[in-house]
């Protein structure tokens, strides 16, 4: 209004500011004329004023006033009239400067007031315009509502985060608009707030927009005090909390793929749940699992996760089909760039091997996340999905994460899938090993032993550890002591092998072979001791009974040195026997041929002759013999001898020497009948008289003694000659050993009768023997086994 | 036994036949002889030695199996007092090897038995004749 006054011209206001004047003139000029008293006029001069005390300005009001005052008193003081007509003009012309002093400032008050109210509006409404202002830009959703939640009131973001108008909003219920399944939730929120139960109440809810698609949004509930209108109303603040939901997921999917990881046995059993919760909590249509060929130049799918229905069916069975290549399609980038690589138009990604297949299964976007190992790329998971996608960078981050993490799983896995393999196949090895393989503590206890040596041994486990492994141990350690290595647990020993003798449980001896390899812990301390053990009893008997054989081939072998080195000498000997007998007659035939001789040399010449030609005829024979004898081609004429007979024959057989001796007899006259060869047993008996009497002295005696001596007939013959010397007394039995001999070498011989002689009593089944003692003579014995039945026959012959 | 004539004189030289062998013996006493040399005999080593360092013959006709020191060690104890003593080996052991071990062993000259008793001759000859 002020405004509108301000806007009117100068010269309204001046008619204004005039016009209590001109009516107060009016008055006046009527109260004259009618001649009419103050008294009557008064009324109207007060009229004025107080209209005039209603305007704001002050001065004026006053004026006016003063000038009503003066046209009351004016005509009782110009008329002399009395001191009373005077007295109450004045007292009027006071009421109405009173009346004007009073409504003044009564004006002037209402104006202050007025003015101070107006003040406190404007104030009020740029505090509301600020207010506004700040709803409206809040980020958040605010608005109103009354107790059954009626929209009365939204800001603009509320009014966008339901997606539709703001009037559009105002009047419906907050319930409308949240997903179905929240509707409960919030109704029954409501109705806490309305029964006062709570005053505030906030949940976390979808809500529908108006294209149809669903927000997440904090919602915010507070019943706010009653208002002027009496009605309590609700504060609705919503807070779109898309953003953290999906860092929620991606935190989610991180914290499903670590539990998967944790509890699950093995990559089989995890890679599809993997797939499977990448799929689900990150939003993606399908993913599979590309794992590196062996040769590191291809990439197949290996694993596979369908959660989106028949659809993408086709696309992960094509993608099964291929190999692919480094560098090939978003798959391909991801594996050589080793980083996460999205495909954000698939449609159109013209190095994509599969963009058929994709296409087919209306796939748009692809993602792949290089699946990581000890900085190697392992593997690519590839997640698709049928809505147009750009990864932000928390999912690349979060997906980066993942891949390493089932790189280190997968990893790991392996190893110890590996080790369970390794493990399985040793104890295979241990269980079924032919070989006995036993595990010994650090302390040299029996950890274990394989069913081989037990049953090598005969054993259970209980008597093995107790008894018969610390047995084979002490065994091993004499062993070893005696080769000089360590004893078994003297450090670290690998592959040092000893044989040990080793009982069975039923009491079987065998040898075994002992390997022993220590095997070390970590910090190479031996933590326990393998114990490869073979039964090597066949090898050590074969290798016994070979050297055994090669000890008899070594015996053969002197042996057939000795008879050739015999043989050298025998020919030696015997060219030498020959050649001495041969100078004898070469030379003196020589002389006869030569002629010139006297009659009786030509005859002493002849005697030598004969003699040496003799010799060497007898030597021929006696050779001969000999080998015959030696060689088994000699056979005997065995008939029933009488021994005494055959003794008594040689005696008259004795060559007549240089010297004579005397023959003595002491035959036993009950002696049994053996069975013999008559003629060798004179040549036996002949041989060792002629032997006696070539060494004995001029005078000596011979004595042949027979006697029975249990199953055999004893002969001995006893010279009272030059004796044999004790070294030579084993030799005397061997060819030409009279050659070598020292002081009979005159006495003429073949050097080969003893030896002829051992060899018929031999054949006989006899023994011969010689006692001699040098300057004292000797004694030969022999004796020739009894004929069967002969003891009957000799008792027939003496009766 | 036929004599020399004892200590040095003109006589002829004689010769020493150890052998052990009397008709050994016999045959080389009767054909050196016969080609004019004196013969000693001895029957075994030990008296070929001591006949030999006393009677000091012309030469030696060693045997070597003969009984007690045999001819070998004899003539080993004798060249020890009489390095120029020639002495032949006359042994049945005539084989090349014995041959090679005999003069090895010091003997001036190897008469293998049996032998031809112009060989005989003609080796104490040139020993003989030689000294």
């Amino acid at each position: 209004m002020r405004q509108v006054a301000r806007g009117s011209s100068r010269t309204r206001i001046l008619v204004r500011r005039a016009t209590p004047f001109a009516a107060v003139a009016a008055v006046f000029a009527v109260q004259a004329l009618a001649q009419a008293e103050p008294v009557v006029a008064f009324p109207l001069y007060l009229s004025i004023v107080l209209l005039a005390s209603l305007q704001p300005d002050r001065a004026q009001s006053f004026a006016v006033a003063a000038v009503a005052a003066v046209a009351v008193v004016i005509r009782p003081l110009a008329a002399n009239r009395d001191a009373s007509e005077v007295a109450s003009s004045v007292l009027l012309a006071a009421v109405l400067l009173g009346v004007a002093l009073a409504i003044g400032e009564l004006t002037r008050h209402a104006r202050a007031a007025a003015s101070a109210t107006e003040r406190q509006l404007d104030e009020l409404t740029a505090s509301d315009r600020r207010l506004r202002a700040a709803l409206e830009s809040a980020e958040v959703g605010l608005g109103l509502s009354e107790l059954d939640g009626k929209l009365i009131q939204v800001n603009e973001r509320m009014a966008a985060l339901l997606g539709r108008a703001r009037d559009e909003v105002l009047g419906d219920r907050l319930v409308d608009f949240a997903s179905p399944a929240d509707r409960a939730g919030l109704e029954e929120g409501l109705a806490m707030l309305q029964n006062g139960d709570v005053t505030r109440w906030e949940a976390e809810i979808s809500q529908s927009k108006g294209d149809g698609s669903t927000v997440p949004v904090a919602m915010f509930l507070a019943r706010l005090p009653n208002t002027a209108t009496g009605e309590p109303v609700v504060l609705v603040q919503e807070t779109d909390i898309t953003a953290r939901r999906r860092a929620d997921a991606l935190l989610d999917c991180v914290a499903a793929v670590r539990q998967i990881i944790v509890n699950s046995s093995g990559v089989d059993s995890a890679m599809p749940a993997l797939l499977s919760t990448l799929c689900s909590y990150l939003g993606w249509t399908a993913a599979q699992h590309w794992a590196l060929d062996a040769d590191g130049k291809s990439m197949r799918v290996r694993y596979a996760w369908n959660g989106s229905g028949a659809r993408a069916d086709g696309f992960l069975h094509a993608s099964r089909g291929i190999a692919l290549a480094q560098e090939s399609g978003v798959v391909g980038r991801a594996w050589q760039a080793g980083t996460v690589t999205a495909e954000i138009d698939l449609e159109h990604a013209a190095d994509y091997p599969l963009l058929a297949a994709a296409g087919a299964a209306a796939l748009l976007s692809a993602v792949a996340l290089p699946v990581v190992a000890g900085g190697e790329v392992g593997g690519v998971i590839e997640l698709v999905s049928d809505v147009r996608r750009t990864p932000d960078d928390d999912l690349v981050t979060m997906l980066a994460t993942a891949g390493v993490e089932i790189g280190q799983f997968i990893s790991r896995a392996e190893t110890a899938q590996a080790l369970r393999r390794s493990e399985a196949d040793h104890r295979t090895m241990f269980e079924r090993s032919p070989i006995g393989i036993a595990r010994i503590s650090s302390g040299g206890e029996l950890l274990e032993a394989n069913p081989a040596l037990l049953q090598m041994l005969e054993h259970d486990v209980d008597t093995m550890r107790t008894s018969a492994w610390p047995d084979m141990l002490r065994a091993y350690d004499q062993a070893a002591s005696r080769s000089q290595k360590a004893p078994f647990l003297a450090g670290i020993t690998d592959g040092s092998s000893l044989q040990v003798r080793a009982a069975t449980g039923a009491g079987n001896w065998l040898w075994l072979q002992l390997t022993v390899t220590s095997i070390p812990d970590s910090s190479g301390v031996p933590e326990h001791v393998l114990v490869m053990i073979e039964d090597v009893t066949a090898v050590r008997e074969t290798s016994d009974r070979l050297s055994e054989a090669l000890e008899a081939q070594r015996d053969a072998n002197a042996n057939l040195e000795k008879i050739d080195r015999t043989k050298s000498e025998f020919l030696s000997i015997v060219s030498h026997e020959f050649r001495t007998a041969l100078t004898g007659i070469q030379g003196f035939s020589e002389l006869i041929r030569d002629g010139g001789l006297e009659a009786d040399e030509v005859r002493a010449y002849g005697g030598y002759i004969f003699n040496d030609a003799d010799r060497v005829n007898r030597l021929i024979s006696d050779m001969l013999d000999l080998d015959r004898m030696e060689s088994g081609r000699m056979s005997m004429r065995t008939s029933e001898v009488d021994i005494n007979d055959v003794l008594m024959e040689a005696i008259s057989r004795a060559v007549p020497g240089a010297v004579t001796v005397e023959f003595k007899s002491d035959l036993d006259p009950r002696l049994p009948i053996v069975a013999g060869d008559r003629d060798r047993l004179i040549q036996v008996v002949s041989n060792i008289v002629n032997n006696a009497v070539k060494y004995s002295p001029e005078g000596g005696t011979v004595t042949l003694s027979s006697r029975a001596d249990g199953r055999y007939v004893l002969i001995s013959v006893t010279d009272t000659g030059i004796g044999i010397p004790q070294d030579e007394i084993g030799h005397v039995f061997e060819r030409f050993r009279r050659v070598r001999s020292g002081a009979a070498q005159s006495i003429p011989g073949t050097g080969l009768g003893l030896t002829i002689v051992k060899q018929i009593v031999e054949m006989h089944g006899g023994k011969i023997w010689v006692e001699s003692a040098v300057g004292h003579g000797s004694s030969f014995h022999f004796t020739i086994p009894l004929a069967p039945e002969s003891t009957n026959a000799l008792q027939l012959r003496h009766a | 036994m036929p004599e020399t004539d004892g200590a040095g004189t003109t006589s002829p030289p004689s010769v020493l036949v150890a052998d052990d062998n009397e008709v050994a013996q016999r045959l080389c006493k009767r054909v050196l002889e016969k080609a004019g040399y004196p013969v000693l005999i001895a029957g075994d080593g030990l008296q070929a030695v001591d006949i030999a360092l006393h009677q000091r013959p012309a030469m030696i006709l060693m045997d070597v199996a003969m009984p007690g020191i045999d001819g070998l060690e004899a003539m080993r104890r004798i060249k020890a007092e009489i390095p120029a003593m020639p002495i032949v080996i006359a042994s049945a052991h005539s084989m090349s090897s014995d041959r090679e071990r005999f003069l090895a062993a010091g003997a001036d000259n190897v008469l293998s038995k049996p032998f031809r008793l112009a060989d005989l001759i003609s080796m104490v000859q040139s020993l003989v004749d030689a000294k």
